[in-house]
């Protein structure tokens, strides 16, 4: 279709052909990345080694770095290699667009292509920008006009691009160089928006009272850009927050104190990918980490109810599933942060999945509750019978929780009364209670199949 | 397509030669589904109101049976056609032999602004065309910036915006990027001894679906029994239609956590955005004062009754058709302490679609019908209507004694010989042996009042007159839930959560009165 064309077509292929035409076109091959080294935290930070050869002049060099993330945070920004020493760095996000290139031509002469619409023939006119307010105001010789002010087609030609205007957010340095030629440098630099978190797929046999546990590791890049054939660490905890904070869940009832050979980098766990793997902008990955078979667990059955809490109508209970991380009777591993999803198999043999809870950092060792929903079947109804006042500053409080189970077989129920402030004493109660600490006290409820058990407490109360 | 990258990168490890490498990771794609089952959790957030057919908020759990013919060595297999609302952490591939190396979900799609994305500062082909002659000229460009805020492209002459000129301009690129898809698709790479065909699971939890429970209940003749149906509803938002599968739904409620959006591809739609382009002859137009809005009050209630109308239309369920002798449900199976339903025959579970199935039909249900109110002491003065109440025992005995997922009921009753809504009532989920209570609307036939009277021991007590009237020409059984201490514990009545059940007979076109003396200091 190279049909019949101006000269000016004519011209420009020639310059293909000779070769000067941008330079740019070269870098399409690939990624100017170098051998590229990633270590990703779960908070969604990660540090990004790159290693690339620099051609350097001796003296003052400015190299552009392109294929950094785009979420780059320069601050943190390191160049190093043998003989080079740091000027200054810049890190530009200022984007080219065509009304910036308008904008910063004013002052300048573009060419204008005009067309005529009736003959088709082409004219070529010089032309000064004098303005780009709202619209463009040209001087052409000594007439000033609008451009497009007639609406006829009318081509815009920069001569050039306007400086530090680019495509993509774009890392430059300024290095002093003590010798020229190829350069060994590493570029080390933080990123956000590259994170990961575990996800665990749990198989519950009730039957066995046991679980398999599958751990996938997954990571997230939305940086903007495509790390290639990256050598991947994945670091399981997160730099800064702790003290309490950031509690994601009541999973752990109990912290472990067992460790095992895995790598550590401070008091954090290390999980090296195996192969090296290139983890594309815009994907999410997953990655095999840990695979146990046959772990005893066992479900059961939780209520807690709030000081003087009571329910018109009978009150689902929690379905909970314990199970241990240590190396005795459990998974032998510590878990990484992330979310445990629960499955069972239903009467044909089919898994089908019945909750979900997300764990933190989890010490091998530890004993775990995973809340994975509601029970249809077990339920309970607290009810407050009386309240007496014993004088200015004591009461007397009876409660009644009557629990139902509506399954055919006979549970047990955790039951817990929250709140006790003060000084509270169970004067009296149906079943042997089991105080917990101050301000919590917990029955161990048998419920017989398809029937059910009241327990009555009366609470003693000073303050 | 978008897999090859990383199975170059990988495989540039053992062989650096890309060329090499492309040959030795073999695609697979897998988008024949042999079997699947659908099984439906509803909505955890919805109470009683309908799906929301645009996005329903529930969850779906997939299981997908695939054959695929996997070479032997190392290759991406890609499943096409899986669930819109996939979760790509929740997938698990079973039946391959030798296990998954990793999975991959790739959203770079190709579009537009996918393509200018992709070919920056890459060399594309532009081609003009002469409105006059027809005569059409192409012209080797590169393109320096784009896709957001417009597209610049480089060529011979100099640095142009595309689509600035008002001359017919586009770009021919010279074939489709390998790293860009045409959905968001998942993919696993695999290692396999030997080249084999192997049956495959794909299992996976997706969004976009729901499901809701709907009974019908039609009251017999003399109101003493019910004939109680239930209706499954199960909507899929999504654009995958899964044909002859096996549906089950879960009822009960689950622990979901919260899912991050996944990461999206990078380019929007593709915006050609000029310079300004503001000429002589526009100007003035832009001048024109804007035109100031003011509030109508009557039109914005004429607008309102517009939306609410097409509310029910578009978004309410369709009305459960008349019962017709429905095939024998199955009853629910227990998965852990969730109930398990499963559709005893194969369906069709269309993108895009809601279905409507039978859950349970009971005949003869016996029921009571009751006026039930809390006695508020703080609406002393005024009359207050009573909560017509029909209540059932979910006991073998009575009819029911099955597990009732939560939803909505309707009550029906013949009028003559019209059929006609009595109320709609939300329950919750209510196993077998439990009280179920409909709280069909309120009855403005029979009320209560409160007033208070003066205690001799002010400091102590409270007295509350309370009056019943009845405007039926039946005696009216009532409920009243008395939420305080009373003087004089009462023998024999019943206790719900910390009040006292006041069970009372109001005789027909009759009133009745009763004083409560309230204890201020606790039992």
């Amino acid at each position: 279709m190279r049909a019949a064309t101006g000269a000016w077509t004519g011209l420009c292929v020639a310059v293909m052909l000779g070769g000067t035409f941008p330079a740019a076109a070269q870098e399409s091959a690939g990624s100017a990345q170098g051998d590229v080294a990633v270590t990703i935290y779960n908070n969604g930070q990660s540090l990004v080694q790159d290693d690339r050869q620099l051609s350097v002049r001796p003296g003052r060099n400015r190299i552009e770095f392109p294929d950094v993330s785009a979420r780059i945070r320069p601050e943190t920004v390191t160049l190093s290699g043998p003989g080079l020493s740091i000027v200054e760095q810049n890190f530009d996000f200022d984007l080219l667009t065509p009304d910036k290139l308008m904008d910063k031509a004013v002052g300048q002469t573009i060419t204008l292509v005009r067309t005529n619409p009736a003959t088709g023939v082409e004219r070529t006119e010089r032309a000064k920008v004098l303005a780009a307010n709202g619209g463009i105001v040209l001087q052409i010789g000594e007439r000033i006009e609008v451009l497009r002010d007639d609406g006829l087609p009318v081509r815009a030609v920069f001569d050039r691009l306007p400086p530090n205007l680019r495509a993509r957010p774009t890392l430059s340095v300024t290095v002093d160089a003590t010798s020229g030629g190829t350069v060994p440098a590493r570029l080390s630099y933080l990123t956000p928006n590259l994170g990961w978190t575990a996800d665990y797929v749990a198989l519950f046999d009730v039957a066995k009272g046991a679980i398999d546990i599958q751990g996938w590791v997954t990571l997230t890049n939305s940086t903007g850009t495509t790390y290639s054939n990256a050598r991947t660490l994945l670091v399981a905890g997160s730099s800064g927050g702790g003290g309490g904070f950031r509690q994601l869940s009541g999973a752990m009832d109990m912290a472990g104190t067992e460790s095992n050979s895995r790598e550590r980098l401070g008091d954090y766990y290390l999980y090296p990918l195996a192969a090296r793997t290139t983890i594309a902008n815009a994907q999410q990955k997953q990655v095999s980490f840990l695979d146990v078979k046959g772990a005893p667990a066992r479900s059961t059955y939780e209520y807690a109810n709030r000081w003087l809490g009571s329910s018109t109508d009978p009150v689902s209970t929690a379905s909970v599933l314990r199970f241990s991380t240590s190396r005795q009777g459990g998974l032998g591993e510590q878990l990484p942060a992330g979310t445990i999803r629960v499955y069972m198999r239903d009467g044909r043999g089919d898994p089908q999945f019945i909750g979900e809870n997300r764990i933190d950092h989890t010490p091998m060792g530890s004993a775990m509750s995973l809340r994975t929903g509601d029970a249809f079947d077990v339920k309970v109804q607290p009810t407050v019978v009386s309240r007496t006042r014993k004088g200015d500053s004591r009461w007397v409080t009876k409660m009644r929780y009557t629990l139902s189970n509506a399954r055919p077989e006979a549970v047990t129920v955790l039951l817990a009364q929250d709140g006790l402030h003060g000084d509270v004493r169970i004067s009296d109660e149906s079943l042997k209670s089991e105080r917990i600490s101050a301000d919590r006290v917990e029955w161990q409820v048998p419920v017989p199949a398809n029937g059910k058990t009241d327990v009555t407490a009366t609470f003693d109360t000073r303050y | 397509m978008r897999a090859l990258p990383l199975l170059l990168g990988i495989a540039a490890l053992l062989a650096p030669l890309a060329a090499l490498a492309q040959q030795a990771r073999a695609v697979v794609v897998s988008s024949r589904i042999d079997d699947v089952a659908v099984t439906v959790y509803r909505a955890p957030a919805r109470s009683g109101g309908p799906i929301n057919p645009n996005w329903p908020q529930g969850f779906a759990f997939i299981t997908e049976t695939r054959t695929v013919e996997l070479p032997a060595g190392p290759s991406a297999l890609r499943f096409e056609g899986v669930a819109e609302g996939l979760l790509p952490e929740t997938a698990v591939v079973n039946g391959l032999p030798d296990g998954v190396l990793e999975k991959n979900r790739d959203a770079r799609l190709l579009s537009p602004a996918g393509l200018v994305d992709a070919y920056l500062k890459r060399s594309v082909t532009l081609q003009r065309t002469n409105v006059k002659t027809g005569r059409v000229v192409e012209q080797e460009a590169v393109i320096q910036a784009g896709p957001n805020g417009g597209v610049i492209v480089q060529t011979a002459e100099g640095f142009e915006a595309l689509g600035c000129s008002g001359l017919p301009e586009r770009m021919i690129h010279a074939r489709v990027p390998r790293d860009l898809s045409a959905k968001p698709t998942l993919s696993v790479l695999v290692d396999s001894n030997a080249a084999r065909t192997v049956t495959v699971q794909l299992l996976y939890l997706a969004e976009g679906f729901d499901w809701a429970a709907n009974y019908v209940a039609d009251r017999a003749a003399d109101g003493r029994t019910i004939g109680l149906t239930g209706w499954v509803t199960v909507a899929n938002g999504g654009v995958t239609s899964f044909p002859n599968a096996q549906l089950n739904v879960i009822a009960g409620r689950l622990n979901k956590v919260y899912s991050p959006p996944l990461p999206r591809s990078t380019p929007g739609s593709l915006v050609l955005k000029c310079w300004p382009m503001d000429i002589t002859s526009t100007h003035p137009y832009w001048e024109l004062p804007p035109v100031i809005e003011f509030d109508d009050a009557a039109l914005d209630s004429l607008e309102m009754v517009v939306v609410t109308g097409q509310r029910r239309a578009g978004y309410a369920m369709a009305p459960p058709p008349p019962p017709p002798p429905p095939p024998a449900p199955a009853p629910a199976e227990d998965l852990g302490d969730l109930k398990f339903y499963r559709i005893p025959f194969r369906v069709d579970v269309s993108a895009k679609g809601q279905k409507q199935v039978v859950l349970l039909a009971k005949d003869n249900v016996p029921i009571e019908q009751l006026y039930a109110a809390t006695l508020y002491t703080s609406a002393a003065g005024r009359p207050q209507p009573l909560t017509l109440r029909l209540r059932a025992r979910n006991e073998e005995t009575d009819g029911l004694g099955m597990a009732l997922p939560a939803g909505m009921v309707s009550v029906f009753e013949m009028a003559g010989d019209r059929r006609l809504l009595v109320g709609e009532a939300k329950i919750g989920d209510k196993a077998k042996g439990e009280r179920v209570d409909y709280d069909v609307a309120a009855s403005p036939a029979v009320q209560y009042s409160v007033r208070s009277l003066p205690d001799p021991d002010p400091k102590k007590y409270r007295q509350w007159e309370v009056r019943l009237t009845n405007a039926r020409s039946s005696d009216a059984e009532v409920e009243m839930l008395i939420p305080f201490a009373l003087d004089r514990t009462p023998e024999g009545w019943e206790r719900r959560g910390s009040a006292w059940v006041w069970r009372v007979t109001v005789p027909a076109n009759d009133r009745l009165n009763r004083i409560f003396r309230q204890k201020l200091k606790g039992d």
